[in-house]
């Protein structure tokens, strides 16, 4: 019998904790339901505003200032927010830059025609003479020889040459990078690249008469300061016909005169040889 | 059964919040590239804070923290305008487009570097990938003053092409100055 009491006490039991369970889960959903309910709300009122501020412009083109908003807190915001957008400006110029404590702290900026790629800070220190104090320049560019040569006597030519160094080698990597981003099915293996990108070696697949021939190419790129490469070596294997060498020095001299994913743009198109 | 209504309900709210997290920012920037505020009123409406109670604002910053950080940000700017030569006289946004990953503006700049100013007109695209934001110019549009040189309309032309705004900037005060030496040599002739 008490065993029989035992099991009874036991369902029970269970059956409350499910009743309890499920009443914990109405309860979640019922929250979760009023919580949609009121962001649905809340985004029908912004939605509704953004219209009608969209509309109101439509009908007066041109920026005015609006005299009932006259209140000098959101002036002063609206001023700053201009200042910062200004300044954010100035990183498409190619130097940006804060005043610090103890100096300044420039930011230059790299890009390749009109991608902006990364961008390298300096910390410098103005107080005596100017020390750079901190610094996201890559240990390849050096920093230290330009530095020496110009940053106590033309702070601005000193960032002018670094920025030449450093857009040239980020539009090294770039071409490199679109390179094997948009013609991979050409490039056989793997492109072998320095960390400056101031040497490129690969082979890639030349077409002719239906039979593929690998041409290699080996790009020096002897001025740190320029995209374009300042030796061009393609070749390919001695049992290519010799139509092929041509179209191989024809290779050569596209590769010197425009960027690298350009010239494979370029005969890519124009067809197999 | 249940969880998955949860899931359902869960899933919405997380994309309402980002929905209003956007028509937010899309509200404020329209403000903002509608407004224009003259230095008049600017300092106007610094003189009419200081006036105000201390410690009365609503808003993020207090008035002697907004009027510090105008100033900031003014020496900052007078600083860059000075030390690169490059003078912005006027800039004017406007967001074109506004999605989650990508945003479109349209900029209008207007400046000088020495005796040549520019007038310029672009397209921004931002765009928010998983490692990095990137930035790329589009319709370019160049116009100089004075613009007869025709090295120079040749430089502006390939750069409106590529869109390259950072190559144009970087060109534009060695190019301002060498300008400028060169009119000061043939005035000391004349």
């Amino acid at each position: 019998v008490f065993a029989y009491l035992e099991m009874l006490e036991l369902q029970a039991h269970e059956a409350a904790v499910k009743q309890e369970e499920k009443l914990l889960q109405e309860e979640k959903l019922a929250r979760l339901k009023a919580r949609v309910e009121e962001l649905r709300l809340q985004r029908d009122e912004l939605q509704a505003k953004v219209d009608l501020q969209e509309k109101r412009q439509l009908e007066k083109e041109g920026a005015t200032s609006n005299p009932a908003q006259l209140n000098p807190q959101a002036v002063l915001q609206w001023k700053i927010k201009s200042l910062q957008a200004m300044l954010q400006v100035f990183y498409l110029t190619g130097i940006g830059g804060k005043l610090t404590r103890q100096g300044v702290c420039f930011c230059i900026s790299t890009a390749y025609e009109g991608t902006y790629l990364d961008s390298y800070y300096l910390d410098l220190l103005t107080k005596s003479e100017v020390r750079i104090y901190r610094h996201s320049v890559p240990t390849f560019i050096p920093l230290k020889q330009i530095a020496k040569q110009y940053l106590q006597t033309d702070i601005r030519r000193f960032l002018s040459v670094l920025s030449d160094h450093l857009n040239a080698y980020v539009g090294r990597r770039y071409q490199a990078d679109q390179l094997q981003e948009h013609f991979s099915d050409q490039i056989k293996g793997t492109l072998q690249r320095n960390s400056l990108c101031n040497l490129l070696v690969f082979n890639y697949n030349m077409s002719s008469k239906s039979k593929t021939f690998p041409f290699n190419v080996r790009l020096l790129y002897g001025d740190p300061c320029c995209s374009l490469p300042t030796e061009v070596i393609v070749s390919c294997k001695s049992d290519a016909p010799s139509s092929l060498t041509e179209t191989a020095t024809a290779h050569s001299d596209l590769f010197r005169r425009m960027p690298l994913h350009k010239a494979f743009r370029s005969f890519s198109s124009a067809g197999e040889t | 059964m249940d969880s998955n209504v949860c899931q359902v309900y869960e899933d919405e709210i997380h994309s309402l919040e980002e929905e209003i997290k956007l028509l937010a920012e899309k509200y404020e920037d329209s403000q903002q590239e509608s407004t224009f505020f003259s230095d008049e009123e600017i300092l106007m409406s610094i003189k009419s804070f200081q006036r105000e109670l201390r410690g009365e604002s609503e808003g993020y910053e207090s008035p002697s923290d907004l009027k510090a950080h105008l100033e900031t940000l003014e020496t900052d700017l007078s600083f860059l305008m000075k030390f690169t030569g490059i003078q912005f006289t006027s800039h004017s946004k406007k967001t074109l487009e506004k999605t989650r990953n990508r945003t479109v503006r349209k900029h209008r700049l207007s400046g000088n570097c020495h005796s040549l100013s520019f007038q310029l007109e672009f397209q921004l695209l931002e765009m928010q990938s998983k490692a990095n934001v990137s930035a790329v110019i589009t319709d370019l549009s160049i116009i100089m003053e004075p613009g007869g040189d025709s090295d120079l309309s040749k430089f502006v032309s390939s750069a409106e092409e590529r869109g390259s705004l950072l190559t144009f900037f970087r060109s534009l005060s060695s190019y301002a100055e060498w300008y400028e030496h060169r009119r000061c040599t043939f005035l000391h002739f004349k």
